[in-house]
């Protein structure tokens, strides 16, 4: 069976280099990636989005919805591995072996943990509010931000960060992250536009419609932030307390 | 206003009904079932007001997301064939949230007996909504990439779904994971090289640039072409690759495998028919590649597997999937004939088998709450205990045989047609022998049903056989009949299927 795998692996690399033979060259400008649609978006995205980051404005906006359904990807992950791993509390304590657990106690840990934890938040709002102009946006900013939380539980304990968040609070926000961005698309239908087409929401901003786009890809970005931290969060706590979302490492 | 809108409220009520389950019904489980049949009637409904719009001006619906025009944004595409398969995906949602009532809290809280899980029916209907949503996604895109995702969201969803049944359930699902994961990356490579080749992901844009000489004769194409097909033939297990699929489907929930046991596979046909027709062509799948005499001998097979397997099956659900199969050999064959009747036979198909897989698997489950067992013994004197879903079993039953005038009949009318003008000889038999096959299967089942077992009853002294009646509940009983009945107008009503909605869609270059 082994081998017979290893034959199909390699004559599926042997197929994928074959194919590789009438590809462009690499890093070809006049390849038709970089002349077909790629020369609209370079040209185009400033004046149409008024976002200097082209990377930003093709993903939040030219190709929103893929991005949309993103961001809805990360919540269904989250919703199923919560799911499949949630377990009620043990009943009887006493017949376990108790959870590995940390006491929690090493004061230049939490020192430490406290002092960075801050700056991380700090710094994922930066990436998120400055998606617009450098390398960045919701994603990363979420990530980075969710991972504060979750160094904050390491230094200290699951149940500290637990008791500060519930599951249910983690779960609110989390599903909010992926409402706001579904519910800026929607609004855009009442106010008249297609779904998710920014510029329509000039009428509430009182701004120009190259501007509205503008201010709308920085709310969805917010609310994929939003999404990405608190199911990070979930992640580590379901996994961390092995489906009892009580205590853990 | 709403009339041009309706395309993407198709997809945006399931996922905005997904989110309110997940935030607002956390307190009440029975207020999740209320808000999930609410969604889903609205999002039929919106389905049916694209079908009568298709219908009405006799064109495709083209939605530009975020305003921006086809190339550079994203396109939403209805036409004939996928407002028809939108109408049925919304459908059997719809049958399938009613018919959840009773069997989601029966079963889908609890591990065991006694350990009862918090929030699990919330995030089951959250799934349940998120699932239709990418599923109603992938039908109505016109974007390779977005198709990606889209399956994507739908396969998260389903791992979710069918993973929370009993036994091994769990790992059962870990190898679908592995195996839709691998489909969707297999997927995924395609479409890249697709994009290296073209600069485009948009279906209308691509099949434009596909068609140049340069492309046609290019073997990244081909390339790119066999990859995207291997990919989706993991996801709809097309022989030989379907080996997650019996156990996956099997230890499921009942409600999650009569949702996803007509919609998976379906759907994935559906996205291997229009990426032949709409993003390739007619003419490069069968004249410049011709692999139909590679791919309809293995639809053969994969009938013919499938329905030996399903012979061979002691548990009645187990035996459904390996019919599921089968009836997945029934439509690449017919996808890949290279004639209109094929591709008639393997479109309406979609439809038929979609809807007589949800009446046999909607039977089974009420069986199974009712008896608590899912072996051919559980079917004894069914018709006596439980008269209206052992009938609706039996016509299920018929129409997967294909006796008139229920839908299976026409389906495979067509696909015979196809077979014998395209001269695929081992085909029309894998067709015609796996008819027989569904024969034998469904009168044993029948005789089981029909007959109480005469052995106890000589034991007991019981010559009536005083069974009490225990027919399902009427949250069950009601989708199940009027699936039962769609099948008979969906037989009946073919003509106008066929020539309404399935021949405007027939791709060029197809006889």
């Amino acid at each position: 069976m082994k081998i017979i795998a290893l034959l199909v692996s390699v004559a599926l690399g042997v197929i994928l280099l074959v194919a590789t033979n009438d590809l462009p060259e690499w890093g070809d400008p006049q390849s038709p990636a970089s002349t077909h649609l790629s020369r609209y978006y370079i040209e185009n995205s400033m004046e149409q989005t008024s976002v200097p980051n082209f990377v930003t404005a093709v993903l939040a906006d030219y190709r929103g919805y893929d991005t949309m359904f993103e961001t809805a990807v990360i919540f269904c992950a989250g919703i199923t591995v919560l799911t499949i791993l949630r377990r009620s509390h043990r009943r009887k304590k006493k017949d376990v072996q108790p959870r590995p657990c940390r006491e929690g106690q090493d004061i230049i840990l939490k020192s430490a943990a406290r002092l960075i934890a801050p700056m991380m938040q700090l710094f994922a709002l930066y990436v998120l509010a400055h998606g617009h102009h450098s390398p960045g946006g919701g994603f990363q900013g979420g990530v980075i931000s969710g991972a504060s939380f979750i160094l904050l539980s390491i230094a200290y304990d699951l149940e500290m960060l637990l008791s500060r968040l519930k599951e249910r609070t983690i779960m609110f926000f989390s599903g909010l992250g992926v409402l706001i961005y579904a519910g800026i698309g929607a609004i855009c239908l009442l106010l008249g536009g297609n779904f998710l087409n920014y510029s329509s929401w000039s009428k509430i901003l009182q701004v120009s419609e190259v501007e509205a786009r503008s201010h709308g890809m920085l709310g969805i970005e917010i609310g994929v932030f939003i999404t990405v931290t608190f199911i990070m969060i979930s992640l580590y706590a379901d996994l961390a307390s092995g489906g009892e979302m009580d205590e853990g490492l | 206003m709403i009339q041009s809108q309706l395309p993407i409220l198709i997809i945006a009520i399931p996922l905005l009904m997904a989110l309110a389950i997940s935030l607002f019904g956390r307190k009440s489980d029975i207020l999740c079932f209320y808000l999930l049949v609410l969604g889903m009637a609205a999002t039929f409904a919106a389905a049916l007001g694209t079908l009568s719009q298709v219908l009405s001006t006799g064109e495709s619906i083209h939605y530009y997301l975020g305003g921006w025009s086809a190339p550079h944004g994203i396109e939403l595409v209805i036409d004939h064939l996928s407002s028809m398969v939108l109408c049925m995906i919304s459908g059997v949602a719809l049958l399938v949230g009613v018919y959840s009532k009773r069997t989601v809290p029966a079963e889908v809280p609890f591990r065991t007996e006694h350990e009862k899980i918090p929030q699990r029916v919330p995030n089951y209907y959250t799934l349940y909504s998120l699932l239709i949503a990418g599923l109603l996604a992938i039908t109505a895109t016109g974007d390779a990439f977005n198709l990606y995702v889209s399956l994507e969201i739908a396969a998260l969803a389903s791992y979710g779904l069918l993973a929370l049944g009993q036994g091994r359930a769990y790992f059962a699902t870990f190898k679908y994971l592995i195996m839709g994961t691998i489909g969707a990356s297999f997927y995924l490579l395609g479409v890249g090289y697709l994009y290296i080749k073209t600069g485009s992901l948009n279906m209308g844009d691509l099949q434009g640039i596909l068609a140049q000489a340069a492309m046609q004769h290019s073997t990244s194409i081909t390339i790119a072409f066999a990859m995207i097909m291997v990919g989706i033939w993991v996801k709809m297990a097309f022989f030989p690759l379907h080996g997650w699929l019996p156990n996956a489907y099997t230890l499921a929930p009942n409600t999650s495998s009569c949702l996803i046991a007509p919609l998976m596979t379906k759907v994935s046909v559906y996205m291997m028919i229009r990426l032949m027709f709409s993003v390739f062509s007619a003419n490069y799948v069968f004249v410049t590649l011709g692999w139909q005499n590679l791919v309809v001998p293995m639809a053969a097979v994969a009938i013919i597997f499938g329905s030996i397997s399903a012979l061979g099956q002691k548990n009645l659900k187990r035996m459904l999937t390996y019919i599921i199969i089968a009836e997945v050999g029934y439509m690449v064959g017919g996808a890949w004939l290279g004639n209109a009747n094929g591709y008639i036979g393997a479109v309406y198909h979609i439809l038929a088998d979609g809807m007589m897989t949800l009446c046999v698997f909607m039977a089974l489950g009420a069986i199974i709450y009712k008896t608590g067992d899912s072996s051919l013994e559980s079917m004894r004197g069914i018709f006596r205990k439980m008269p209206i879903t052992a009938a609706i079993f039996v016509l299920g039953g018929f129409a997967m045989i294909g006796i008139p005038p229920t839908c299976g009949f026409f389906s495979k009318w067509y696909l015979v047609t196809g077979a014998y003008e395209a001269g695929q000889w081992f085909f029309l038999g894998a067709l015609l022998f796996s008819s027989l096959i569904n024969a034998i299967i469904f009168f044993r089942i029948i005789e089981t049903g029909f007959f109480p077992d005469f052995n106890r009853e000589k034991e007991s002294g019981h010559h009536e056989g005083k069974v009490a009646m225990a027919e399902a509940p009427l949250s069950m009983l009601l989708p199940m009949v009027i699936t039962a009945l769609s099948l008979l107008l969906i037989g009946l009503y073919s003509k106008d299927i066929i020539n309404g909605l399935i021949r405007p869609s027939i791709p060029p270059g197809l006889l």
